[in-house]
């Protein structure tokens, strides 16, 4: 192919299964640089749990959501609360590595459990927001940075600090307004029709996309203004290099050394961010799930910080963390896809 | 002053010919007037019912932006909300400096292991997803407004200190600081009094960015109904309207435009402090 030339690559590109190794390298060093930040986030849980008013047990029972003696005997055999403090962290971090996230009564089922049932709406929520908001962001930086300085530059500028500055819930609420309660065209909440949508698998899929469709704006265009900004400079950034004045030099047309030259580079910084701001997105959609009573984690989270389940909360936290390192380990896969070049460290 | 004179009045001339970031300083200055003289101008307390419930803006020339669904005016709530939202963002942005300044001065001018354990601790926080974070600190310390503020903070402050710790990293080997040891200076006077003062410009721009986003937060927060009791900020307000999109969709709609035009007019300063503080960077 001919962009391979004068690709901006000064070492050879690894090819085939030396870069199947080369990923699973990185895999397994992403892995084990994983576990240290696992604990300090179990480690941080526990400090809030002892700085907390009023004792562990009171706590991880919910304030008297458990009555039965026998059971709350057993959590103080399982917490050892007559231990010294690094003893009680000990068993604490003991019990997680075993998936034990205490019992939620207000669900009667165990923590990991609820949130386990969960987690796909939110997972499902936050693939299409991150989607959105880099296709849409990408597109409209590349948009810009084309038509610098005109019309469409300043436009693009415009929408962009407007949905860089507006609150993810009210933009909500002000699309739920207007398409839903005024226009009618989509549902106003919830992830499929009541009773379920009639008319086969196919049409329970379109319900639900449909249902979507709402919450994916609200939380994604925040993101996608970001990524238009990082986009526009990256771009205008890249297309100043050497290698950009060879291809055109060499009889290239304009769209040709922006697409397979300009774009593909200047994507990395936007990859980059991608990867910071995975705990954000996560964060986001429980604003987002509380507004359109999407039934995942954020709702769970919201109902379970309202009724002060503390097992539920730390939970989440717990496993929030988990999702975001997993998808930093995506990420990162994805930029060395992109950048053969880099060994990331 | 002969002393500053000619840069600082270049840095001036070159934020002001930012058309954007001059607008958005005086709005800026029009809400912070708003929140110091909240009470001249309303001195009826904003939680007190004074009128008919639900009136449109411009329904009643008394209540210019209308009244909630209790007859509250919302103009005089806007006006008092924004003293709660500006000290809240202000107060968490200082937080969030004093923690990054102080982790980001301490691995930059130390290195070694230091700046290992430094970062790997900001990597941590940043791995937390942020409003979780804040809502957990917020639910089991108590939905007090320090406790707001110190949770936003607490989620706020990694990127402060990877700037802070970029600075010192490219200050501390300079003449001026080998000379400030060699005088036998001791490392804390050094980090405060000499590299600290040429380290803060591209901080402090970086805090004003961290206010809208603390403004961001708190919003998010009291929206969810986990603010504190007593404090009627901007977020809570459009959380109160909630209920009543069907018929009063502007009860909502205000509070979150007064919340974007301040976020907005804050991030449009940061940008031009950016711009006037680095010139080699504007026309990217």
């Amino acid at each position: 192919m001919a962009g391979e030339l004068v690709s901006p690559t000064p070492t050879p590109t690894l090819r085939g299964s030396a870069r199947r190794a080369a990923a699973l390298r990185l895999l397994r060093r992403r892995l084990i640089q994983a576990v240290p930040l696992m604990l300090g986030v179990v480690i941080i849980n526990f400090c809030l749990i002892q700085m907390a008013p009023g004792s562990f047990l009171e706590l991880m029972t919910a304030e008297n959501q458990v009555s039965d003696p026998a059971t709350v005997a057993l959590l103080r055999k399982t917490y050892g609360l007559e231990d010294p403090v690094w003893m009680q962290l000990l068993k604490y971090i003991w019990a997680l590595l075993h998936f034990d996230f205490g019992f939620s009564y207000r669900q009667n089922m165990p923590v990991i459990q609820a949130i386990w049932i969960h987690l796909p709406a939110t997972i499902l929520l936050m693939v299409s927001s991150i989607t959105l908001a880099v296709s849409v962001g990408v597109a409209a930086g590349v948009v810009a940075s084309m038509k610098v300085r005109t019309f469409w530059d300043s436009l693009v500028s415009v929408a962009a600090m407007f949905f860089y500055a507006a609150p993810s819930f009210w933009l909500g609420i002000m699309m739920i307004v207007l398409f839903s309660v005024k226009l009618g065209w989509l549902p106003v909440g919830g992830m499929m029709k009541i009773g379920g949508a009639s008319g086969g698998p196919l049409a329970g899929v379109l319900d639900i996309l449909r249902h979507l469709i709402l919450p994916t704006l609200a939380l994604g265009l925040f993101y996608a203004a970001i990524y238009t900004r990082v986009m526009r400079s990256s771009m205008l950034e890249v297309a100043q290099l050497d290698f950009v004045r060879t291809a055109r030099a060499k009889g290239l047309s304009r769209n040709q050394v922006t697409i397979h030259h300009v774009l593909r580079n200047a994507l990395l910084p936007v990859v980059t961010i991608l990867g910071v701001q995975m705990g954000t997105v996560l964060a986001g959609s429980v604003v987002i799930e509380s507004v359109f009573s999407w039934p995942g984690v954020g709702s769970l989270l919201f109902d379970s910080v309202s009724s002060r389940n503390y097992p539920v909360v730390l939970g989440i936290m717990v496993l929030g963390s988990l999702v975001v390192i997993a998808a930093n380990i995506a990420v990162d896969l994805i930029y060395m896809w992109l950048d053969p070049r880099i060994e990331i460290r | 002053m002969p002393r500053f004179g000619f840069p600082r009045f270049e840095f001036v001339g070159r934020f002001s010919r930012n058309r954007g970031a001059l607008i958005g300083a005086c709005l800026i200055l029009i809400v912070a007037l708003m929140a110091v003289f909240a009470s001249v101008f309303f001195p009826i307390d904003p939680l007190r019912i004074v009128g008919l419930p639900e009136l449109w803006p411009g329904e009643d020339p008394e209540f210019p932006l209308g009244t909630d669904s209790l007859g509250r005016d919302i103009l005089s709530m806007i006006v008092h909300g924004a003293r709660a939202t500006l000290l809240i963002g202000l107060f968490a942005s200082a937080v969030a400096t004093v923690i990054g300044v102080g982790v980001g001065a301490t691995a930059g001018y130390f290195g070694g292991w230091v700046d290992e354990i430094a970062m790997r601790a900001a990597e941590l926080f940043q791995t937390i997803p942020n409003l979780i974070f804040v809502l957990t600190i917020v639910v089991i310390m108590g939905s007090t407004l320090t406790n707001i503020v110190i949770a936003i903070g607490i989620v706020s402050w990694t990127p402060i200190a990877r700037m802070t710790r970029a600075e010192f990293l490219s200050l501390r080997d300079r003449e001026f600081v080998q000379a400030c040891r060699s005088m036998g200076m001791s490392d804390f006077r050094i980090i405060v009094s000499e590299i600290l003062p040429n380290a803060l410009p591209p901080v402090i721009v970086l805090s004003s960015l961290v206010v809208a986003g603390a403004i961001l937060f708190e919003s998010a927060v009291s929206f969810l109904g986990l603010g504190d009791p007593n404090v009627a900020s901007w977020g809570r307000l459009v959380g109160d309207g909630r209920q009543l999109i069907r018929s009063s969709w502007y009860i909502c709609a205000i509070p979150g435009i007064a919340i974007m035009i301040t976020v907005l007019c804050l991030n449009l300063v940061g940008d031009g402090l950016n711009d006037a503080l680095n010139p080699k960077l504007r026309d990217r």
